[in-house]
């Protein structure tokens, strides 16, 4: 942010930011701040939604989040992060790969382009709905193929959705579906601003395409890249909408996320201390994450 | 974060490089984007061809075929239960004005943050940057205490303040980066023939700054048009139902009945890629002029 | 003879407010003498009824009324109430009345958020018991003793034990259900079946035979897991009897017992042994019911809510029978303990500017959804009958039967208990039948968890 200041600093100007300032920081710190603060506080009382008694109960909460059966944080905590290491570690480089193959120009670039970014517009909660019939163990489209194909019995359907060791990766799928032409889009944007002559010079240097995109764009787009990947960890930390559709958190909590235990516990269990208490989890963990995300950039350089 | 103004397509450059000539990895590349495309597509084209069948043809007779029999009453019985006109105009009507009031916000912020010299202009855009951050869904319980005690629950208002709240880190960020590149000699030179700050922003900045308008839109655009936590429990009367809301409830109607699901499903998303379609390369420029400047 | 039926159905129903919720006590001791006053009351109601229309209106200004409930247009209530509505609109011009039906699940959010917003509608739908006790002690519910006067005799106080709190009463009940074991006797019929199993050994003879025939025994939605309670608490109480199981669900004794143990095994031997469709556990309780009444199973227990539906399809009507789930254990258990009891409850909100009007309103409409309700098939009346009965679906008739051999009602296990532990409970219930806990993991974990 290099820039000139071009006026001497008047009394008025500090009344001026001031009123500049005045309507982001209300609904900033009125919508996001504060509450954070609100959260950590009901999250240290007993706090019944309905009757809206609270009692203080110091940090019971948080020790009844970590060793309760019932509620099942740890577990919903390592989905989440099973997530987000599907999505580093699988969506971003399918994302970024196809962000190199199309910034490097090819024929029909643009409409595999806008194909790719198609799924990005459509709501989340029609994605959810529409896998859901596309995963139906009887008529799903999925299990129809497969079977089409010889790869299941006719008798044997699998249960996607039901079965506890593939619903988490079930509840994936359509996330990847979804988000992977959205990355692509941020990635190609970063490719496409790489300088020619850089390319130029590294092609008559005569390296391979494959060298230039090692030695020349990835590090050129590293900024964005990391903008990605800290999308992709908060975005899994944070997964409601489609688990929620989806599974909502069954069978058997095999899909369960913090989000839906938070939801579960404020609005089915009237509990809003332990559903604060969730709350304040996923931001110190969302936090711990992009700050991390940081570090490991910053020591690549 | 800047990459570089250069964002100029080098056709010339790339064609003269790449030759035409198909190679074998290129025809093994294209077969995969082609894969690509096709997983992309058949979901959607599916999603169409079973809004128009019956369940006898989406179970086994014609699952993927078009269908033998068009069954178009699917569309006004998705359209009869439930209001999908109102929960359209909703999301809408929450889309527009959350996009309004959040580049109303963010030009103000970061005109006050890249235009003024003072101490804390970096600190405040680390400030606002936390916002990008912080889960949404994690504030709920407080806004929604709040929403309660100020009687705001079942009404717009109840998803366009917090939306334009959680919009509003994205939005600085980009605006920054297109208001950066605005030369300060505009400024100057303005303040010379005594235009104040408000005048400056009002008549130089703001009008500069409208390729930074559709960027915004999209970003805040996809944030709120999918979102179903906040709208699905701030608002519970029908008529401030928004759309991922009203499908929700919709297929809770119709659990066996595909076809009017379906109808509910294409309602819901054709004529977003009907606008995407028209605009698609304006939509990508200016997504990709976000990830630039941010 | 029908009227004789009905008197005894109600007879069976003063049990119930034995078992009932928390502050109950009142209306127990009236048990002795049901079946005679309830008899009467039968005689009495048709001039209560008609005498009921031509009531004067209050005043001449007209007042609004708002009413929330669940009868959406999917719901197998939605005639009842249409019809009620209009009928008692029509007689009251100067009540201007605005409904809204919302889905079941989403109704639970939305009625609690209303409360604790204090923004509920002058009349909402609840389930009795802890769900409306929880409005009830935060305050939030109107009383309804008062009008509750004018409609005593076509009401049998009895029915009114899940929604009474410290001797006071707060809601207008409609219907009653148990849980019911419908049988597709088709299926049956192909393992030499004719009626259905009518002990524990022969059910799982029948389950077996069914199996060897390709034909999947059991069907529950493993979705939604209240559709699992409906098999596993019929177990549990043919297991260890009502008034233990009741006392569990109520607070009154822990969840550490042995026989709850046992019943839970028994229950996840059904499961292992390959009774329920497999499927079941990734489908909605609609779904399973579809299937259910396309003759992909042979088995299914839920609510007799489902009666309606099952007996309003021609095709599949005249094929299926509702049966009591067989004893298990016959030392503690016997037939006539049923699970279920009158849940579907009118209530009125305290914050309404007409409460006392609503109050009246409510029980002439929740008279009339009783009335539609059981001429349908719903369920069976809390009300006392004043019409013609003979039309009403065999099924449901069925089920009176069976209710009028009722010893004790127990509660739906998720409506009987409060909120956070009806969850814990119910999360549970998830575990036992994807057989990740077995009955000794089932009663520590919920005699550790429940606070």
């Amino acid at each position: 942010m290099g820039k000139e200041i071009y006026m001497k600093k008047t009394a008025s100007d500090r009344l001026n930011i001031f009123l500049f300032l005045l309507p982001g920081l209300i609904l900033f710190i009125g919508i996001l701040i504060a509450p954070i603060f609100l959260s950590g506080y009901y999250s240290l009382f007993n706090y019944n939604a309905v009757s809206g008694e609270m009692s203080f109960i110091g940090f019971d909460n948080y020790k009844e989040m970590f060793s309760s059966n019932a509620i099942g944080f740890m577990k919903a905590l390592g989905n989440s992060l099973l997530l987000a290491a599907l999505s580093v570690f699988l969506q971003l480089p399918l994302s970024l790969g196809l962000a190199l193959v199309l910034g490097k120009g090819i024929k029909g670039e643009r409409i595999f382009l806008s194909v790719y970014f198609m799924p990005v517009l459509i709501s989340t909660v029609v994605i959810g709905q529409l896998f859901l019939k596309i995963y139906n163990p009887s008529y799903g489209i999925l299990n129809i193929v497969l079977e089409k194909l010889s790869i299941i019995s006719a008798d044997n359907h699998p249960i996607w959705l039901g079965n506890k060791n593939t619903a988490l990766i079930a509840c994936f799928i359509p996330t990847l579906w979804q988000y992977v032409g959205y990355h692509m889009l941020l990635m190609y944007a970063g490719v496409k601003s790489v300088p020619i002559e850089l390319r130029e010079a590294a092609m008559l240097d005569g390296a391979t395409s494959g060298q230039v995109n090692r030695y020349i764009v990835l590090p050129y787009i590293k900024s964005i890249i990391k903008i990605s990947v800290i999308f992709a960890i908060t975005g899994s930390l944070k997964s409601f909408d489609l688990i929620y559709v989806l599974t909502n958190g069954g069978p058997l909590h095999a899909t369960e996320v913090p989000s839906t235990i938070m939801i579960e516990m404020l609005f089915q269990r009237n509990r809003y201390g332990m559903g604060s208490a969730i709350a304040v989890m996923l931001i110190a963990l969302c936090f711990v994450f992009a700050l991390i995300v940081n570090k490991i950039f910053r020591e690549e350089d | 974060m800047a990459i570089g103004k250069k964002k100029s397509s080098s056709n010339e450059f790339e064609s003269k490089v790449y030759s035409k000539k198909m190679t074998p990895g290129k025809v093994v590349i294209y077969i995969l984007l082609l894969f690509w495309l096709f997983i992309n597509i058949f979901p959607i084209y599916w999603m169409f061809t079973f809004s128009l069948k019956s369940n006898e043809e989406i179970f086994g007779a014609n699952v993927a075929g078009l269908p033998n029999e068009w069954l178009w009453s699917n569309y006004s019985r998705a359209m009869n239960t439930g209001s999908m006109g109102v929960y359209f105009l909703n999301s809408v009507i929450v889309a527009v004005v959350t996009i309004l009031i959040t580049l109303i916000a963010a030009l103000m912020a970061t005109y006050a943050i890249t235009r003024f010299k003072w101490k804390g202009s970096k600190p405040m855009n680390s400030f606002f940057m936390l916002g990008l951050t912080i889960p949404i869904h994690a504030s709920i319980v407080p806004i929604y205490v709040i929403l309660i005690n100020l009687k705001l629950t079942n009404s717009l208002t109840a998803l366009i303040v917090p939306y334009s709240a959680f919009s509003l880190a994205m939005a600085i960020l980009i605006c920054t980066g297109f208001m950066i590149e605005i030369p300060y000699e505009l400024d100057e030179s303005a303040s010379i023939d005594g235009c104040n700050r408000w005048g400056i922003f009002f008549k130089i900045i703001c009008p500069l700054m409208k390729p930074a308008v559709s960027t915004v839109g999209i970003y805040t655009f996809l944030q709120c048009w999918n979102e179903l936590m906040f709208a699905n429990i701030f608002n519970s009367k029908e008529e401030y139902k928004t759309l991922p809301v009203g499908i929700q409830g919709l297929s809770g109607a119709y659990t066996t009945d595909w076809g009017p699901i379906g109808a509910a499903l294409a309602v819901a998303t054709f004529p977003m890629l009907f606008v995407y379609i028209f605009l698609s390369r304006r939509i990508q420029d200016s997504f990709i002029a976000g990830a630039v400047k941010g | 003879m029908k009227k004789r039926l009905l008197a005894t159905v109600l007879a069976a129903g003063m049990v119930l407010s034995c078992v009932g919720c928390g502050g109950a006590t009142d209306t127990a001791s009236a048990s002795a003498s049901a079946s005679e006053s309830a008899a009467a009351s039968v005689e009495a109601s048709a001039d209560a009824a008609s005498s009921e229309e031509s009531a004067p209106a209050a005043s001449g200004e007209s007042i609004d009324l708002e009413m929330w409930c669940i009868a959406t247009e999917s719901d197998s209530n939605r005639h009842s109430y249409e019809a009620a509505i209009a009928d008692v609109t029509a007689a009251h011009p100067e009540i201007n009345f605005t409904w809204e039906a919302i889905e079941n699940q989403a109704y639970k959010t939305k009625i609690k958020a209303a409360v604790a917003a204090d923004e509920m509608p002058d009349i909402f739908f609840t389930w009795s018991c802890a769900f409306l006790g929880d409005f009830v002690s935060a305050g939030k519910v109107y009383c309804m003793d008062e009008a509750y006067q004018g409609f005593a005799s076509e009401l049998p106080e009895v029915m009114l034990g899940n929604t009474t709190y410290d001797g006071k009463h707060y809601g207008v009940p409609l219907t009653m259900n148990i849980v019911g074991m419908f049988a597709n006797m088709d299926l049956l019929a192909q393992v030499g079946y004719t009626e259905v199993p009518g002990t524990y050994e022969d059910f799982i003879a029948c389950c077996d035979a069914l199996k060897a025939a390709g034909i999947i025994p059991l069907g529950c939605s493993g979705k939604e897991t209240w559709c699992v309670t409906e098999y596993l608490e019929s177990v549990i109480e043919k297991s260890i009897g009502a008034d233990e199981l009741n006392d569990i669900f109520l607070g009154r004794a822990t969840w550490n017992n042995q026989g709850v143990a046992d019943a839970v095994d028994t229950f996840q031997k059904l499961v292992n042994d390959g009774y329920f469709d497999p499927e079941g556990i990734a489908l909605s309780n609609d779904e399973v019911k579809a299937n259910f009444m396309a003759g992909k199973y042979a088995f299914y227990m839920n609510g007799t809510w489902n009666c309606a539906d099952f007996a309003a399809n021609a095709d599949f009507g005249s094929k299926v029978k509702v049966a009591e789930f067989p004893v298990i254990n016959a030392d503690k258990a016997s037939l006539g303990m049923l699970i279920g009891g009158p849940s579907d409850t009118l209530a009125v909100a305290a914050s309404s500017a007409h409460a006392a009007e609503a109050a009246q309103f409510t029980f002439e409409l929740g008279k009339e959804i009783c009335h539609y309700g059981y001429l349908d098939g719903c369920g069976l009346p809390a009300w006392t009958p004043y019409y013609d009965t003979s039309a009403i679906n065999p099924l449901t008739q069925a089920v009176s039967e069976i209710c009028a051999n009722a010893k004790t009602y127990v509660l739906f296990g998720d409506t009987a208990q409060n909120a956070d532990d009806a969850n814990t409970y119910l999360s549970y219930v998830d575990q036992v039948y994807g057989c990740a806990i077995d009955g000794a993991g089932f009663i520590a974990g919920l005699a550790n968890d429940i606070r």
